[in-house]
């Protein structure tokens, strides 16, 4: 296998693939990106057997052929040749001869039998959708995930194609952020499911690239082709993302999503993020919560903690409503704040013990389960 | 030449009080049996548990706290046993606090029947008019709510505390500033704290049985004996002490309750049965010091007296029983691993945590777990323990 590249392309294509390698990998292939050449470009792939990325890289290709190099410490030899022109020649033991300029490597490298096989999507359910759409959408809810490892569950994005629209929720238990867009969904192509939350960081770093990405799943496995537009770095064709699904029944979130508004209050997004940080910088890890205060014409945000002090800010809005106090963990009310664009959300409230709602005119939805005060 | 201000280093008045109850367990039961009052009693365990308090006239046959109860009733053979009574004892030291609150507001209530009160803001002009009213704060408390006491009055916490264990029961001892030295001189060198039994013999060995003997040393003799803390000794020795009387109410850090069996038990069911009864009584106390709790420990003991635990936290701290219940098998099963009965019991809770809880979504349900805990509280409160029980108390 002989192959002439870029430097910054090769260094830009393993870029792509590098994250998906953990740091104790369960087999030494697993550390590995397994390197095909043809025609007029290389592919690269790693994979963790539950997430695999593949991405193609234009190259000058003399003699065809595959091998496999523990990818990291290649990633930081590739970026750091002198010279633009980097040749690359493996012989039939996998040993890799990489030269550039007046420096030259001898890699050992693995053979690609050993590599697993990444799988392709066969008879699955699949839909084109816009990357910078997704993108948002998933910016939209991600936060909301639950790291928790004894809730499996709920450790990703939940994706729904049903009744004509599309819907991605995240949950942790405690919020729910979900958002929704119409598009076509046949009968037939209707179906839901959980997809990983280091999948979900992958989609949100590979997005917007290019203009379309394809979408593939069954109840085990989801695969996404994301274009990669023509200029990018010397990627070619599109980058394949494989991930395995979070196999289980999502909770039921239609339920916990108020279906009567109470007292909607709209308010600045970013005033109102900016005024729930400040009061969050008086709350610890003991008393984590702001109050959120709600009087005519007037919002209040108080936070304390006993061993250091307390806060005040105020807003004005416009309010008539009863009064109403209800406290919240602050990162629950920032999270939402912070992943939408728009000036003006809203939010509703009830009373101390039911939960707030953000909303947008733009079918988005985020849930958050107060803080019960003794 | 200008005259040096003259700096005053003790305060005119005896304003720090020390206010200990007298056999209060013990005096507690026999405000509720006031015919007992002048037998041999004790308030214990049965008979193989420990006496936790009693009676003046059982501490001079001997009986002393704490004891084995087994024991206690071999040197005291007709002393009259009797069982805790829940409840009680926190209502009467919170009351009897409460009295000693309407003289001051810095009242330091250092344990259930014990503590200090600081005089110092209340204005009062002289030693005489402390006495009166302390004197009269020992009458209230004995007219209100039968419980003995006994006050030491000086200047600072320690002389104090010393002087309200100078005499009792009913002890009253005012310790005028200045004199503290003079008090202390000729007591028992066990009285400064830190001294325990086998200090004491320590230092007996070496001659030194009252406090005035450290006097007669040298300083090299002192440092031999205390070690670095030689200097501090002697500033107690002399009564001194800048500690000040602080109200701040320390939070629990845990809560546990255990029980002695009057025969050691080796059915796991009834085990388990008296563990789950545990997280009944203590998850109420808990609820009305608006905690919640995070882990639970389970302690057994075999009849050598050897004890084994096995403890387990919950994801997200609770104030409910039924999260517990679960936990009661697993625990109790990785603590009781010999093959033999138990004669006791306990359990505990930990990781108490104050600040508000986090609401779930999907968990709506102990909300309304919460609302009945709190109805039962109500029904079961004011003295009405046990009125609404859960089913697995009812035993076999």
């Amino acid at each position: 296998m002989k192959f002439k590249i870029n430097r910054d392309h090769f260094s830009n294509g393993l870029a792509q693939v590098l994250n998906v390698v953990g740091s104790k990998a369960a087999m030494p292939i697993l550390s590995n990106v397994l390197i095909e050449a043809e025609k007029d470009h290389i592919s690269l792939t790693t994979t963790n057997l539950d997430l695999g990325i593949r991405c193609k890289i234009k190259a000058e290709v003399k003699e065809g052929g595959t091998v496999t190099l523990p990818v990291k410490r290649l990633a930081t030899i590739v970026r750091e040749l002198p010279n633009v022109d980097v040749s690359f020649d493996a012989n039939a033991s996998h040993q890799v001869k990489i030269a550039s300029g007046g420096s030259n490597f001898r890699i050992m490298g693995i053979g690609a039998e050993e590599f697993p096989k990444l799988p392709t999507s066969g008879d699955d359910k699949a839909y084109t959708l816009e990357q910078g759409e997704l993108a948002t959408m998933l910016s939209n809810v991600s936060y909301a995930q639950s790291t928790d490892e004894t809730r499996y569950i709920l450790n990703g994005v939940y994706f729904n194609f049903k009744d004509g629209k599309l819907a991605l929720v995240a949950t942790d238990g405690r919020r729910l952020a979900m958002v929704s867009k119409e598009m076509t969904v046949p009968a037939a192509s209707a179906g839901a499911i959980i997809l990983p939350a280091k999948t979900v960081a992958e989609l949100l770093r590979l997005l917007g690239k290019g203009e379309k990405l394809k979408i593939a799943f069954n109840e085990r496995h989801a695969a996404f082709q994301i274009d990669t537009g023509k200029d990018a770095g010397g990627l070619t064709d599109n980058i394949y993302l494989f991930s395995k699904v979070v196999e289980g029944n999502y909770p039921n979130y239609q339920q916990v999503i108020p279906k009567e508004t109470h007292q909607r209050i709209k308010l600045e997004r970013e005033l109102f993020l900016e005024c729930v940080h400040r009061a969050a910088l008086v709350t610890s890890e003991k008393s984590n919560s702001v109050k959120v205060k709600v009087t005519a014409n007037l919002l209040e945000i108080t936070a304390s903690s006993p061993d250091f002090g307390e806060a005040h800010e105020s807003m004005a809005i416009s309010y008539s409503g009863p009064d109403l106090q209800v406290a919240f963990n602050p990162q629950f009310v920032m999270d939402p704040l912070r992943a939408l664009t728009k000036d003006e959300v809203f939010f509703e409230l009830k009373d101390e013990v039911s939960p707030g709602v953000f909303k947008t005119l733009e079918s988005f939805v985020c849930v958050i389960m107060p803080v019960r005060l003794s | 030449m200008p005259r040096l201000p003259l700096i005053v280093t003790t305060p005119a008045l005896p304003t720090v009080v020390h206010l200990d109850a007298d056999a209060f367990f013990v005096s507690c039961e026999l405000s509720m049996n006031p015919q007992l009052r002048g037998t041999k009693c004790a308030v214990g365990g049965r008979e193989r548990g420990i006496i936790s308090s009693a009676s003046y006239e059982a501490r001079a046959c001997g009986v002393y706290t704490p004891m084995a109860t087994k024991h206690a009733l071999k040197v005291c053979p007709d002393l009259i046993l009797l069982p805790h009574t829940s409840g009680i004892y926190s209502k009467k030291s919170r009351e009897m606090f409460e009295l000693c609150e309407t003289i001051t507001p810095i009242v330091q209530r250092n344990s259930i029947d014990e503590g200090y009160l600081d005089l110092g803001p209340c204005g009062f002009r002289s030693t005489a008019e402390i006495e009166h009213r302390i004197r009269a704060l020992q009458q209230r408390i004995w007219d209100d709510l039968q419980i003995p006491t006994s006050f030491g009055i000086a200047a600072n916490k320690l002389v104090s505390a010393i002087a309200s264990k100078a005499r009792k029961p009913r002890g009253f001892t005012v310790v005028p500033p200045g004199e503290e030295a003079a008090f202390l001189a000729p007591l028992k060198i066990s009285v400064i704290p830190g001294v325990g039994l086998k200090s004491e013999e320590r230092l007996a060995a070496q001659g030194i049985r009252l406090v005035s003997d450290l006097f007669t040393r040298t300083e090299s003799e002192l440092k031999a004996l205390f070690g670095s803390g030689w200097q501090e000794m002697l500033a107690m020795a002399r009564g001194e002490d800048d500690r000040p009387v602080h109200t701040d109410h320390e939070d629990a850090k845990s809560y546990s309750v255990q029980e002695t069996f009057g025969e050691d038990i080796r059915d796991f069911a009834e085990i388990e049965r008296i563990a789950k009864g545990m997280i009944d009584e203590l998850m109420p106390a808990i609820r009305a010091d608006g905690k919640r709790v995070k882990t639970m420990t389970v302690k057994v003991r075999y009849p050598g007296m050897e004890n084994s635990t096995a403890g387990r936290s919950l994801a997200e701290a609770t104030d409910l029983e039924a999260p517990f219940y679960p936990l009661v098998q697993p625990l109790l099963k990785a603590a009781w691993t010999q093959r033999r009965p138990l004669r006791l019991v306990s359990v505990r809770f930990s990781g108490v945590e104050t600040q508000g809880a986090q609401l779930e979504m999907f968990g709506q349900t102990d909300e309304k777990k919460r609302r009945l805990a709190a109805v039962l509280d109500k029904l079961n409160g004011k003295g009405k323990k046990g009125a609404v029980r859960h089913g697995h108390q009812l035993g076999k």
